[in-house]
């Protein structure tokens, strides 16, 4: 069986950085916004960079956001959230005064507190401790160093799913996983071979 | 823990990449040049970033640089931040949109800033690479920042040409001495004073690295968030990876991971899905 994974298109970030990651581990992908091929994929990538509050009106008024529902929640097919991605499947996102999010996992995403003098947005290689029966994390043995570039983040409740933590003036959510939800506030596609791995790792799932 | 950072800078000037000394350019071969005799998908894989710049002296060409770019950034999986030429906010999401992750930004510190806000509002803070150029003067321990490739002088105070670093447009500084430039001297850590004691956003260092003793001293300085260096020739052969091991097994705070695993993970993942 072919496995149709599609990237999904709606307008924000670095959407042919993922493309180049996908070519280098040579695996076909189809970049989309369409929400027909969007609610059929088999397996999806959400990446982005950009405004929560923006990229949510987007995917909702553009019916991407249902189909994703469709594909991810009524299917049961993987997703994969990257960074912008990540926040917008939490239940909701505080920045430019809040909005809902897709609701594939729990919790709510608020702006990084800078406390310690820390700057704010969190941005270079930083290290991610990460649970050893994590599927994504599947053959490293120590914390991994990844690529980060954000103001927001995931607030690290105790709950299932949560794979990956990183430390900035407090520990916030740098990856999750459950069934068939996963997500890293990191950009594998930037986090050299860690990342590919880590990308390979999810498309062998 | 935030780790610092090995940048390597390309220098590109209508289709030629180049190296420079005190900023004078010299050609050095085009993009496949580059690939067969610098193996640079190889050199890719042990930086933390890239910056490529275009820094043609005649007439710019903006879809050669862009084509460049777009074939460069295919085989980089680091950040990449593009820059030279950058006068509206359009070029600056073509730059995005050729692979980059940043925009860097030389001349428009001083004459655009409109351009700057701009491009911080539509791709936000951490987009914006601001770049000064410095050069020694006759004064005792004086500098002058310089734009346009090096040839004009910002005949203004430190503190008003550096005005921008607290009004959340540029995300960090990349500073580059134009004496130390291609010389393989080591930095100039005095161009770190210019920034003022307040200074608040990361600092990629350029300009004199000829070895990896070099780097060291630059990453161990607490100033310094970054280093960077142009000078392909200084690390040729796996000459970067054995810089980047050495840095490691020392004490420099830097990222890490197995730059040979990469070639492994296709046969990892099977064949193609």
């Amino acid at each position: 069986m072919v496995t149709k994974l599609v990237i999904v298109d709606y307008g924000m970030g670095n959407l042919h950085s993922v493309l180049g990651a996908l070519r280098y581990l040579e695996v076909e992908s189809e970049l989309s916004g369409d929400p027909k091929t969007v609610a059929q994929a088999d397996a999806l990538l959400l990446p982005g960079v950009g405004s929560f509050y923006q990229a949510m009106e987007t995917l909702e008024t553009s019916g991407q956001a249902d189909a994703l529902r469709e594909a991810v929640l009524g299917r049961g097919r993987k997703i994969l959230g990257i960074c912008l991605g990540q926040q917008l499947m939490a239940e909701h996102g505080d920045e430019d005064g809040g909005h809902a999010g897709l609701g594939f996992l729990p919790g709510s995403v608020t702006r990084l507190s800078g406390s310690g003098g820390l700057k704010v947005p969190h941005v270079g290689f930083n290290t991610v401790r990460f649970e050893p029966q994590s599927r994504l994390f599947a053959g490293f043995s120590t914390p991994v160093d990844c690529y980060f570039v954000h103001s927001y983040r995931l607030e690290p409740e105790d709950r299932p799913g949560l794979v990956g933590l990183c430390d900035y003036g407090g520990n916030f959510v740098a990856a999750y996983e459950h069934e068939n939800v996963f997500a890293t506030q990191f950009h594998p596609e930037k986090s050299q071979t860690n990342g590919l791995r880590l990308l390979s790792n999810f498309l062998a799932v | 823990m935030l780790k610092k950072r090995i940048i390597f800078t390309l220098l590109f000037d209508n289709h030629q990449f180049m190296l420079s000394r005190n900023f004078r350019l010299q050609k050095v071969g085009n993009l496949s040049w580059l690939q067969r005799n610098y193996n640079f998908a190889s050199v890719a894989f042990f930086i933390d970033e890239l910056i490529v710049l275009d820094v043609s002296r005649n007439a710019r060409d903006p879809d050669a640089f862009c084509a460049a770019l777009e074939k460069i950034s295919a085989g980089c999986f680091a950040p990449i931040a593009a820059g030279g030429g950058v006068t509206s906010v359009e070029y600056a999401r073509r730059l995005l949109r050729a692979g980059a992750d940043k925009v860097v930004l030389n001349s428009a510190l001083v004459d655009d800033p409109a351009l700057v806000r701009g491009i911080a509002r539509d791709f936000g803070q951490q987009c914006v690479v601001g770049s000064l150029d410095v050069r020694k003067n006759d004064a005792q321990d004086g500098y002058d920042f310089y734009i346009r490739n090096g040839t004009r002088k910002v005949e203004l105070p430190a503190a008003e040409a550096l005005s921008w670093h607290r009004d959340g447009t540029v995300g960090e500084i990349y500073l580059n001495s134009i004496d130390r430039d291609g010389t393989g001297q080591g930095y100039d850590f005095g161009t770190l004073d210019l920034l003022g004691a307040d200074w608040q956003l990361p600092v990629i260092l350029a300009g004199g690295v000829g070895n990896a003793k070099h780097f060291a001293e630059g990453l161990a300085h607490p100033r310094v968030d970054a280093v960077a260096t142009a000078h392909l020739f200084n690390f040729v052969g796996n000459g970067l990876q054995k810089a980047r091991q050495a840095l490691l097994d020392g004490d420099a705070e830097l990222a890490n991971w197995d730059p040979v695993g990469a070639v492994d993970l296709r046969r990892h993942l099977g064949p193609a899905a």
